[in-house]
């Protein structure tokens, strides 16, 4: 600052002093984790299940699919840590591996539905001429229950896990397309993009510079939601049989299995369900500090 | 507002005709050849195609789905593979179980979520708003089938309160039919209860915060009037809106829920159908079970030109 030249007769103030004490704002990574303890927590589970899904092998298991006949339904202990099913299988090696097949589900799920939905939804809050059907189409899928929309696909097919993806990511589309749209049509109504369309910028432009990047926030907060949503449905088609095939331990399968002996040997039931369980809890944890995160105006509502 | 409500209803035909498409389309393109199952292992090339003609299945896609679409139209929804029974047989047979499912698990989930979401919104920020909302996060995160099993183990098993399993027919009395069904609706409930309370909840907090609150305080209204008379009509419409979204969770639920409890319904139904492949059944319930939705959101949504008189469309 240059020196201003006092006049004559005149005093500079003394500067006030500070009224707020000085905060050090934390920033970085640690900052927004102590900001948003449920993205610490929900995130820190989550490797934690990841480390176990990447890592199974070395996490004193043994072969998730090798039969003891003699040793069937032991209680858990010091040879079986979650006990053994009906067939000599040590559950904690199952469930352990189970993770994987909950993981892979979840998160492909997440991935492809978001990416289809997201292409979709584009093209039609874009287009108009194709919004009515596609939209028309959208609202047909949504009107089967995701559940059973899944079990009717998986009824086409041979159990196998990327069916099981396949049949989920179709039952979810609908549900990304429409929040995609919903962004799409919101923001094309905003000055910025009439800007864009008044300097000559093309479609596919303004879709890519313009309206993609504004729709990436919400669709990372829904594709936690399906995520998680996509790991229960995956244990529900297994449960009910129509899912991941019974020579993969997935935790649905495990559950499956342990349902003939549940009320003399609850344990086969109760580890993976517990598993399951803090997994979605974990994804659903995330997703809810994302949520706040990227929109403090709606974390006070929800 | 006649013509709003003619408009909505003829909306719905373009969605029930992709259900329709959808779920014919599962039977045509299910694996196997019926003319050929029909025909049995003596069978030669031309009995085979003989056969196939004889019941229409050479003829193209959309021959074939008009004249399904018609027999549906009269109420036949075909002959299951398995037990060679009318399907909609079946599905009348079973439809009892699963229907009292459902009203039971609405009727509890409602009169338990929407005070549960009316309350968090009073006492925002308070204990039991985070516990409220707490109870909704765990909700959705635990699936039907392990709260059912949790359920049954401490209340049938350790407590020895309710049964385990099984269902009691409405006809054998009240009691006997509810003792059968708490359990499962319990169960089944907690995902609906979860999202209706949550729903309500940010409908209240919206809803409280608006000058005739305040007026209905000023004027001297208790607490109970303004939260439940005042405020809750003023937010209905959003949660009525999800919870009838939400029959999506209770259909889907049911399936698994019948499973765990051994309820003979259509669940089960369901479930026996998809092991055995049995594509007509399979048809059968999707279809019933996606028509119901459809209606159900249908009468909710007529139901807000009622409800709201501002609604004009």
């Amino acid at each position: 600052m240059n020196p201003v030249a006092i006049p004559p007769g005149l005093a500079i103030a003394e500067p006030m002093p500070d009224v707020l004490p000085p905060v050090s704002a934390r920033r970085g990574l640690i900052g927004f984790l102590r900001r948003y303890p449920t993205i610490a927590i929900g995130g820190g589970l989550l490797l934690a299940m990841l480390f176990v899904a990447v890592f199974a092998p070395f996490l004193w298991t043994k072969d998730p699919t090798s039969l003891a006949p003699a040793l069937r339904t032991r209680e858990p202990g010091a040879e079986f840590w979650f006990g053994s099913d009906m067939l000599g299988r040590d559950v904690y090696s199952r469930v352990l591996y189970g993770a994987r097949v909950s993981l892979l589900v979840g998160f492909s799920v997440a991935l492809f539905a978001s990416a289809i939905g997201l292409a979709i939804g584009l093209f039609s809050g874009f287009i108009r001429l194709a919004d009515s059907i596609v939209m028309r189409i959208m609202d047909g899928m949504m009107s089967i229950p995701p559940i059973l929309l899944a079990i009717a696909l998986m009824a086409l097919t041979r159990g196998s896990v990327q069916n099981v993806i396949l049949a989920i990511t179709i039952a979810e589309i609908p549900r990304v397309t429409r929040l995609v749209r919903g962004v799409v049509l919101s923001l094309r109504e905003q000055p910025y993009v009439d800007a864009a369309v008044a300097s000559g910028t093309g479609t596919f432009m303004i879709m890519w510079r313009h309206i993609l990047p504004n729709t990436l926030a919400p669709l990372t907060v829904q594709a936690t939601y399906i995520c998680a949503a996509a790991m229960i449905t995956e244990a529900i088609l297994s449960f009910i049989g129509a899912g991941t095939p019974p020579i993969i331990p997935s935790w649905g399968n495990i559950m499956a299995e342990g349902r003939a002996l549940w009320q003399v040997k609850p344990y086969i039931v109760f580890f993976p369900a517990v598993f399951l369980a803090v997994t979605v809890l974990a994804v659903n944890l995330l997703g809810d500090g994302l949520r706040d995160s990227i929109d403090p105006r709606l974390a006070k509502s929800l | 507002m006649w013509a709003y409500i003619i408009r909505r209803v003829l909306a719905t035909i373009p969605v029930m005709a992709f259900v329709a498409l959808f779920v014919f389309s599962l039977l045509y393109l299910a694996p196997g050849d019926p003319a050929a199952v029909i025909a049995g292992d003596q069978a030669t090339p031309d009995d085979v195609e003989r056969i196939r003609a004889s019941l229409g299945l050479d003829r193209p896609y959309l021959v074939r789905f008009g004249e399904w679409v018609f027999r549906i139209l009269q109420g036949d929804l075909g002959t299951s593979i398995f037990t060679n029974l009318p399907v909609g047989h079946m599905i009348q047979q079973r439809i009892e179980p699963t229907l009292s499912l459902m009203i039971v698990t609405l009727i509890l989930a409602v009169s338990i979520a929407i005070p549960m979401g009316v309350v968090a919104a009073w006492k925002q920020g308070t204990w039991i708003d985070r516990a409220v909302m707490g109870f909704a996060v765990l909700s959705f995160s635990v699936p039907v089938f392990v709260v059912g099993y949790l359920l049954a183990y401490i209340f049938a098993l350790e407590l020895d309160w309710l049964p385990v399993q099984g269902y009691t027919p409405f006809s054998e009395g009240f009691f006997p039919w509810m003792e059968n069904l708490v359990l499962p609706a319990t169960a089944l409930g907690g995902v609906y209860i979860a999202l209706i309370a949550r729903i309500t909840r940010a409908t209240m907090l919206e809803v409280l915060q608006q000058d005739y609150i305040r007026t209905a305080r000023a004027k001297g209204a208790g607490q109970g009037s303004i939260l439940f008379v005042h405020a809750l009509k003023n937010a209905s419409v959003p949660i009525v809106t999800v919870i009838g979204i939400g029959i999506a969770l209770l259909i889907g639920g049911a399936v698994v829920t019948e499973s765990v409890f051994a309820i003979p319904g259509l669940g089960r139904l369901t479930v026996d159908a998809i092991l055995r492949r049995d594509y007509p059944v399979i048809q059968g319930v999707v279809l019933l079970f996606s028509f119901v939705y459809v209606l159900v959101n249908l009468g909710i949504d007529l139901l807000y030109t009622f409800l709201d008189p501002r609604i004009r469309y």
